[in-house]
């Protein structure tokens, strides 16, 4: 990360897989990564809600972002990351398959997302931007992470 | 003061106004206590003098305070307050009833105008409390015009009151030790004071210390009465001597003693408040926090240590793994002393709450024509400032709930025989990690009928039959429950029962109810007195750990399983000669369940809202450091917060009291909701 470009267009990103698609966040979205450990259960709470975990002394709910897009949930091994990032004032951490790389995705390289890309993900996605041979989904990560209660409290 | 730069003099300020609030803080509460003393003073001008003294102290430093941060309506009232207490203070006036709920009205708007500027609201109307105020000192003016013009020669210190002319008594001198012995007894200040009041005019009272360093009364008592009449005081720990036979000379001594003790009064009240500020340190309650967690960081530290060292010991020679051992323990007391030690920083007297009480009754208690006494015990119980500030709204909502619901009109009270005069008890106490408050007052009582025909018609599941205090709890706080015909003005606030009980359990506390047809209702809220640090057990559900905290748990039993009935949907054992319903902790949060030889379960409630909940192993008991769960995606029901054992994982801290309620929900609806839930994790 030596070359921080100034250019507002230029945005860094980093990329992670789920069930075989390539994602990206906006890398000023995203706090930190972790490799996954015991994460503790949490009865009663929404489905895709793997558990909670202590990131950095915090508590933090962890969302299994599989089960958030309908894609079957796996049990995380060693190259699952947790993703922890910040909306507002909320810490949340996410699980993907795997997440190596950080890429700068120019503006001009980012498409409105397709109207006939079809899935889960297609609420939470910002764009699409290809990238050599490889097409990646931009999130938004705000429509990622719900607000409510689902369980009435 | 800065000038340069326009964002440096803001945060001066910023850091200005902070202290204002704070300062304000600690007038208001020193003019509550005071308004409190004069209001019990009246007609009795002698005794009022310490409170006015008290009050004009405070009210004049508000408005010097106001006038600083130019906060100019509070400026103002407060400038017009201390004319006021200026007249009362001088005598230029008399006490009168109107007189002190001016005042009232006064700090109170004074408090709306803190609260709005704190909230950066608009300030409220102060049009009215002014002219209230105003019209006091108009009267101070007009009464000073007419003594001066009236008294020609005398000094403005001479009181109005100069019947005495044909006094034939003497002036006594009576001095009141109160013991324990005797407040058992029912001997009090008050009752003295009011005895004392019956024989002639009281002069002055003035607390003494005396050698022995407990606290003494002087009352001076101009009265007829012989010795022989005097006598029957020595009884009550009163010692009493003449002080002036003659009664030319007595009125003018007695006054002058009257001055000369309420300005030996006046001159210690002084020193304390120029000594004060070299003791107290004022600091913001968030470094507080800062330094607790950090000490929350080493107790998991510790757990962590200790870990390591059982791991490690039987590899280690015996006497170096005895000395590990003795270090290790060593810390740990001192850390629990540590932890100890900033807890008590953060300790503040519940008076801070009660203190407001009766004020927030006095409108209501007119408004619905009722005639109650707020009567306070154990105002200087320390308690966290945490809970204190969490706890207003609660106790605000019971003691306006005991006046709107629970008292009966005097002419009712009178019917069956009670003093027309209700009382409401405030009263705070520890007991063990717990402070225990009461909201109790001798009422009516809750009507039993009227909530469950109420209940019924809102649709809540009601048991038939006679019904236990801990339903009936759970009814008044069902949310959208109310027994209320029409909305009054205790429910202006939109904080219910609901509420009450809601704060309650959140701070890890639990709530009682007990009520008595015809002679009152009591309220019991059992608060921890550490939050962020408490002692818990430590169970185990296939491999899912779990933590509950001690207080909650009554007792900790072990089951057979041959043992427990199935009765409809519901599991039960017998315990104690009683029914005890179980809940499986497993199957509530849709753990896998293993078939065990033993279960063990913790009971928790009391009476028929007692149930146990079944795990299948307790691990032990410990210190455990409390997280709470803010996120929306992870605060269910049954679970208060999280912590963490030493490992880096998450232990749940479970809600024993929610978890006994969701039991109750299920059983009696046949686990649709909750059962529900629970089949979805």
């Amino acid at each position: 990360m030596t070359d921080i470009t100034m250019d507002a267009f230029n945005e860094s990103y980093i990329l992670f897989t789920l069930a075989g698609t390539t994602y990206a966040l906006p890398s000023r979205d995203i706090a930190h990564m972790e490799m996954v450990e015991h994460i503790t259960a949490v009865p009663n709470a929404p489905s895709y809600v793997e558990g909670v975990v202590f990131s950095r002394g915090q508590v933090v709910p962890v969302v299994n972002l599989r089960v958030r897009f309908g894609f079957e949930r796996a049990s995380p091994d060693l190259r699952a990351r947790l993703l922890v990032v910040k909306v507002g004032e909320r810490v949340v951490g996410m699980v993907v398959d795997s997440a190596r790389e950080f890429a700068t995705i120019p503006a001009s390289a980012i498409q409105p997302p397709h109207t006939a890309i079809a899935g889960l993900s297609g609420d939470y996605l910002e764009g699409v931007a290809v990238l050599g041979e490889r097409i990646v989904l931009l999130l938004r990560v705000n429509d990622i992470i719900p607000g409510t209660v689902p369980t009435g409290a | 003061m800065p000038s340069e730069g326009r964002s440096d003099s803001l945060e001066f300020f910023a850091g200005f106004i902070d202290d204002y609030f704070a300062e304000s803080d600690e007038h208001l509460s020193s003019i509550r206590h005071a308004l409190l003393d004069l209001d019990a003073s009246l007609g009795q001008p002698d005794m009022a003098s310490p409170a006015i003294e008290e009050l004009f102290r405070s009210v004049h430093s508000l408005k010097g305070l106001s006038g600083m941060v130019e906060l100019r309506p509070a400026e103002q009232l407060t400038h017009e307050m201390e004319s006021y207490l200026r007249g009362l203070q001088q005598r230029e006036v008399a006490l009168t009833r109107s007189g002190i709920e001016a005042l009232i009205d006064g700090i109170n708007t004074f408090e709306q105008i803190i609260a709005a500027r704190r909230a950066e609201r608009p300030t409220p109307d102060i049009t009215a409390p002014l002219a209230r105020i105003a019209a006091l000192v108009t009267a101070v003016r007009s009464e000073r015009r007419d003594i001066e013009g009236a008294v020609v020669g005398t000094g403005p210190g001479s009181t109005p009151a100069t019947a005495d002319a044909d006094f034939r008594g003497r002036t006594w001198k009576f001095t009141f030790e109160p013991s324990a012995a005797l407040v058992a007894r029912g001997v009090k200040v008050d009752t003295i004071r009011a005895r004392l009041a019956q024989l002639g005019r009281i002069l002055s009272v003035s607390p003494k210390i005396t050698s022995g360093g407990g606290i003494a009364f002087e009352f001076l008592v101009a009265t007829e009465a012989d010795e022989e009449k005097l006598a029957t005081f020595g009884e009550d720990g009163v010692t009493f001597e003449v002080l002036h036979p003659a009664v030319a000379a007595d009125a003018d001594a007695a006054r002058e003693a009257h001055v000369a003790s309420s300005e030996a009064h006046v001159t210690l009240l002084e020193t304390a408040s120029v000594a004060a500020p070299t003791h107290f340190v004022r600091v913001d309650l968030a470094r507080l926090d800062e330094l607790m967690r950090l000490v929350a960081d080493l107790v998991v530290t510790r757990a962590r240590l200790d870990d390591q060292l059982s791991r490690v010991e039987r590899s280690l020679p015996a006497t170096d793994a005895r000395a590990l051992q003795e270090h290790a323990a060593t810390m740990d007391r001192h850390l629990r002393d540590l932890r100890e030690g900033i807890m008590r920083v953060r300790l503040v007297r519940v008076g801070e709450i009660f203190r407001r009480m009766p004020f927030a009754v006095r409108d209501l208690a007119r408004d619905t024509n009722k005639r109650v006494r707020v009567e306070l015990r154990g105002e200087a119980t320390e308690i966290d400032k945490f809970l204190v500030e969490r706890m207003m709204d609660p106790i605000l909502h019971l003691v306006r709930n005991a006046v709107s619901h629970g008292i009966e009109s005097p002419e009712d009270r009178i019917a069956v025989g009670k003093p027309p005069d209700a009382t409401i008890l405030l009263k705070a106490s520890t007991a063990g990690e717990s402070v225990v408050l009461e909201v109790i007052d001798d009422g009516a009582g809750i009507d039993t009928g009227k909530v469950m025909e109420r209940a019924r018609a809102a649709g809540f599941p009601v048991p038939e039959g006679t019904v236990d205090a801990g339903t009936l709890l759970g009814l008044i706080c069902a949310p959208g429950f109310s027994t209320r015909q029409e909305t009054d003005r205790a429910s202006g606030r939109g904080v219910g029962m609901a509420v009450v009980r809601k704060t309650v359990q959140e701070l890890g506390g639990t709530l009682a109810l007990e009520s008595n047809p015809g002679r009152g209702t009591a309220f019991k809220m059992s608060l921890p007195l550490t939050l962020a640090i408490t002692d818990a057990l430590i169970a185990t559900v296939d491999r899912d750990t779990f933590a509950i905290p001690q207080g909650s748990v009554r007792e900790v039993i072990e089951i057979d399983p041959a043992s427990i009935r199935r009765v409809e949907n519901n599991e039960l054992i017998t315990h104690r000669g009683a029914a005890l319903p179980l809940l499986r902790l497993g199957r509530l949060f849709g753990v896998t369940e293993s078939s065990r030889p033993r279960l063990h379960a913790f009971v928790v409630g009391t009476g028929l809202a007692a149930v146990g909940i079944v795990v299948d192993r307790i691990v032990g008991q410990r210190e455990i450091v409390v997280k709470t769960i803010t996120d929306s995606l992870i605060k269910v029901d049954g679970v208060s917060g999280a912590t963490e054992l030493g490992n880096g994982r998450v232990v749940l801290i479970l809600d024993a009291v929610a978890l006994a309620a969701s039991a109750r929900v299920d059983g009696r609806r046949h686990g649709d909701a909750g059962g529900a839930r629970a089949a979805t994790a």
